[in-house]
C-alpha cells in the first residue's frame, strides 16, 4: 500500500526554565493511505505532542528532531508558508476539547470561510456555503446551523463541527487527538460512529490518538503503544490483541477485562511514569515491569523487529 | 435578544446607577466644609442677610426636601445658578464641554493607538525585546505624574525649542468664524480655515500627548495581557491548524477576542482619564470643565461644583453604556 505519511526518529523536547522535558523519543511509524493508525498510551506519554508535531503546531519552547515525511517533504523543516498550505487542506486535526476549539465570537460558517479562503482566495460565498454544508451534514450537523455561534451548540455538536472543519477540504490525513475524551459516554459513542463512517466513506488516513482501548479495538488498523515518550510496541490490531509482545501491552490487556471502557492506566501495578525531565538509564518501564532483567537497568532497549512487528524490549533482543 | 433590545435594557439599567451617583454627589457636597452663603457674602455679613439668602437658595429646608428638589431640577436639566457668575450652570458647562471633549478625545486616540499597536505587538513577540520594551514602557510611564510630565513637555517643546504653544486652546483671534460643535479642530475644517485648524492642532498636541501617553501605559499592559491570553487559547491553535496566517490570527482572533475585556477596563478607566484631564487642563490652562471645576472650587461656587461633578458622572455613565453596547456588538454571548 502507498505510504501517506512517515515519521522517522522523531524526538521532541520542551525547554522549560527548570529543565528539559523529553516528551517524545525516537518515534518511528507510518500511515498508509486509507489506513487508521491508533496511538495509545496513558496520559502524559507524549501522544498529543506527537500529533501536534505532524502539523508543526508545537509551541515555541518545543524542539523537534527527526523527520515527518509527507509527499516527499519533511514537515519539520518546512517554512511557515509551506506548512500553512498543508494545514487544514492536506492534513487536519481534531482537538480534545471541543468547548474551546471554536472561536467564541465567530459564526460556524465563518470558521469554514476562514479555512476555505486560507487555501483558495477565489472561491465565492455560494461555493463556500456548499462545501461547509456538505461537511456538516457528513458529520451529522444540519446545514441550517451555519449561522449559529459556537455557544449555541453542545459539546458533542461542537466536536461534530470540528470534525466537519477537519474534513471539509478532503485532506489525506486527519489527526484526531482524543476526540471523545471530554465528552460524556453516549456522545462519545455518537462521535465514534461519525469517525467510523468517515473511515468507510472518505479516502483518508486517520491518526487516532486515545487512551481508551475500547476505541482502538473499534476502529484501528494499526496500533502504536506509547509509554513515557517512546513507542514500545507497533503492530496491526489483530496481532496486538491476540499476542501482545511488550510487557506493558500485556499488562494493559490483562488488567482491562472489558476493553470497551478501559483506559490506559495501570492502577494495580506499583510505580508510575518516570519523570520526563530526568529519565533514568535503561528501559523506561523497568520499575513496573514484572519481567525486568539486569540489562534493562543498564541499557536502553532498541527497537526490535519480530515477525514484521516492532517492539522495544530486551526480551526479544 | 436583538442588539436593539439589549441597548434599551442597558440604558434602563443605568438609571439606578445614575441615581446613586447623583445622591452621592449631593450628600458629599453637603458634608464638605465651607458655607456657600458665607463664601458669597463674606464672613462679616449680618445674620439677617445670611438667613434671607439661605431662604432664597432653599438651604433652610430640611435636607431631604432639598435632595428631592435637587433631583427634580436635574431631571429637567436645571443645574442651578452659579453663585459666582449668576449664570445658569448648565449653560456654562455646555460652553466649556467641547474643550474638554476635544482634549479627552485626542488623548484617547493617542492612548488607544499606542495601547493597541504596542500592546499586541508585544504580545505577538512575547519574551522578545519588543515585549520587554513594552513592559518597561508601561511601568515607567505609569509612574509619571500628569502635571510633571506636562511641565516637562512644556519645558522641552515650548520653552526650549519654541515649537509648540504651552497654554490655551488657540492663539489670540485664532477662533473659528462659525462655531458648530465647539471643537475648534473640527469647526475650523468645516469653515475651511486651515490656518485656524493648524493653530488648534498645535495647541492640542502637548496636552493630549501628556494625557494620552500617561493613560497609554495602562492600555499597553492591558492589551498585551489580554492578547497574550487570547493567543494561547485553543481556538487560536485551531485557526492555525486550518492554515490561517499569523497576521490574521492576531487581528481576527486574538485582538478581536481581547477587545471586550480591554474595552470594559478602558470604560472603567475613563473616570481616571477625566481626572487626568482635570490635571492636564490646569497644567495647560485649557479652558474646559476641569479648569472650570478647579476655579469654582476656590470660589466655593457650590452649584457650579455640583454641576461639574454631575456632568462628569453622566459622561462616565454614558461611556460605560457605550462600552457595553460595543461589547455586545462584538461578542454574541453578551447580547443573548
Ligand atoms: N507546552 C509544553 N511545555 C512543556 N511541557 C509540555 C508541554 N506540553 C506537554 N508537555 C509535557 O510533555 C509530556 C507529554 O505531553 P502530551 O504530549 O500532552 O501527552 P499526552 O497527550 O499523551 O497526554 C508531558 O509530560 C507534558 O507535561
Ligand atoms: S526491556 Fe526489560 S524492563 Fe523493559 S519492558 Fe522489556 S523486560 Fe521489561
Ligand atoms: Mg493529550
Amino acid at each position: 500500500m502507498d505510504t501517506n505519511i512517515e515519521i522517522k526518529n522523531l524526538s521532541i523536547e520542551y525547554r522549560m526554565r527548570n529543565g528539559t522535558v523529553h516528551a517524545v523519543r525516537d518515534a518511528d511509524f507510518s500511515v498508509d493511505k486509507k489506513e487508521t493508525l491508533s496511538i495509545v498510551g496513558e496520559s502524559g506519554c507524549g501522544k498529543s505532542t506527537t500529533g501536534h508535531a505532524i502539523l508543526k503546531l508545537l509551541p515555541s519552547n518545543a524542539r523537534a528532531t527527526g523527520s515527518i515525511i509527507y509527499n516527499g517533504k519533511n514537515i519539520l523543516t518546512m517554512s511557515n508558508n509551506e506548512i500553512r498550505q498543508i494545514r487544514g487542506k492536506h492534513i487536519s486535526i481534531v482537538f480534545q476539547d471541543p468547548m474551546t476549539s471554536l472561536d467564541p465570537i465567530m459564526r460556524v460558517k465563518d470558521h469554514f470561510f476562514e479555512l476555505i479562503k486560507a487555501h483558495d482566495s477565489k472561491v465565492n460565498e455560494q461555493e463556500m456555503i456548499e462545501i461547509a454544508s456538505c461537511a456538516l451534514e457528513a458529520s451529522g450537523v444540519s446545514a441550517k446551523r451555519l449561522n449559529n455561534y459556537p455557544f449555541e451548540f453542545s459539546g458533542g455538536m461542537r466536536q461534530r463541527v470540528m470534525i466537519a472543519l477537519a474534513i471539509a477540504l478532503q485532506p489525506s490525513v486527519i489527526v484526531a487527538d482524543e476526540p471523545t475524551t471530554s465528552l460524556d459516554v453516549v456522545v462519545q459513542e455518537q462521535i465514534m460512529e461519525v469517525l467510523k463512517n468517515l473511515k468507510r466513506t472518505k479516502d483518508m488516513s486517520i491518526i487516532l490518538i486515545t487512551h481508551d482501548l475500547g476505541i482502538v479495538a473499534e476502529v484501528a488498523d494499526k496500533v502504536a503503544v506509547m509509554y513515557a515518550g517512546e513507542i514500545v510496541e507497533y503492530a496491526d490490531i489483530y496481532n496486538l490483541y491476540k499476542n501482545p509482545l511488550h510487557p506493558y501491552t500485556q499488562l494493559l490487556l490483562k488488567s482491562v477485562p472489558n476493553i470497551k471502557i478501559g483506559d490506559m492506566e495501570l492502577h494495580n501495578i506499583p510505580g508510575s511514569l518516570p519523570d520526563l525531565k530526568n529519565i533514568p538509564q535503561g528501559c523506561r518501564f523497568r520499575d513496573r515491569c514484572p519481567m525486568v532483567k539486569d540489562i534493562c537497568k543498564k541499557e536502553t532497549p532498541p527497537i526490535i523487529d519480530k515477525d514484521g512487528r516492532k517492539v522495544r524490549c530486551w526480551l526479544y533482543g | 435578544m436583538k442588539l436593539k433590545t439589549y441597548i434599551l435594557t442597558r440604558i434602563l439599567l443605568s438609571i439606578p446607577m445614575i441615581l446613586i451617583i447623583l445622591t452621592i454627589v449631593f450628600f458629599v457636597l453637603r458634608v464638605l466644609p465651607g458655607n456657600p452663603v458665607l463664601a458669597m457674602l463674606g464672613p462679616k455679613a449680618p445674620p439677617e442677610i445670611i438667613h434671607a439668602m439661605e431662604h432664597q437658595m432653599g438651604l433652610d429646608k430640611p435636607i431631604i426636601v432639598q435632595y428631592f428638589i435637587y433631583l427634580s431640577h436635574i431631571a429637567v436639566g436645571n443645574f442651578g445658578t452659579s453663585t459666582y457668575t449668576s449664570l445658569p450652570v448648565l449653560q456654562e458647562l455646555v460652553q466649556k464641554f467641547p474643550a474638554t471633549f476635544e482634549l479627552t478625545f485626542y488623548s484617547m486616540i493617542i492612548a488607544v493607538s499606542i495601547g493597541i499597536f504596542f500592546g499586541s505587538y508585544a504580545a505577538y513577540n512575547f519574551g522578545k525585546p519588543a515585549d520587554i520594551l513594552a513592559r518597561v514602557y508601561s511601568i515607567f510611564v505609569y509612574s509619571f505624574p500628569v502635571f510633571w510630565f506636562g511641565i516637562m513637555l512644556q519645558l522641552i517643546f515650548g520653552v526650549w525649542l519654541h515649537w509648540l504653544p504651552v497654554s490655551g486652546r488657540s492663539s489670540p483671534f485664532m477662533i473659528p468664524n462659525h462655531i458648530y460643535t465647539g471643537i475648534y479642530s473640527i469647526d475650523a475644517l468645516l469653515n475651511g480655515q486651515f490656518d485656524i485648524f493648524v493653530d488648534a492642532v498645535r495647541h492640542l498636541i502637548l496636552p493630549s500627548v501628556t494625557l494620552g501617553v500617561v493613560i497609554s501605559s495602562i492600555f499597553v499592559r492591558m492589551v498585551r495581557s489580554n492578547v497574550l491570553l487570547a493567543l494561547s487559547s485553543q481556538y487560536v491553535i485551531a485557526a492555525r491548524a486550518r492554515g490561517e496566517s499569523e497576521r490574521k490570527i492576531l487581528f481576527k482572533h486574538a485582538l478581536k477576542n481581547a477587545m471586550p475585556p480591554i474595552l470594559t477596563i478602558m470604560g472603567l478607566q475613563f473616570a481616571l482619564l477625566l481626572a487626568g484631564a482635570i490635571l492636564t487642563e490646569t497644567t495647560f490652562s485649557w479652558p474646559g470643565i476641569g479648569n472650570y471645576l478647579i476655579t469654582r472650587i476656590s470660589y466655593r461656587d457650590f452649584p457650579a461644583i455640583q454641576g461639574a461633578i454631575v456632568f462628569f458622572a453622566f459622561f462616565v455613565a454614558f461611556i460605560s453604556i457605550l462600552v457595553d453596547i460595543i461589547n455586545a456588538w462584538i461578542d454574541p454571548r453578551i447580547r443573548y
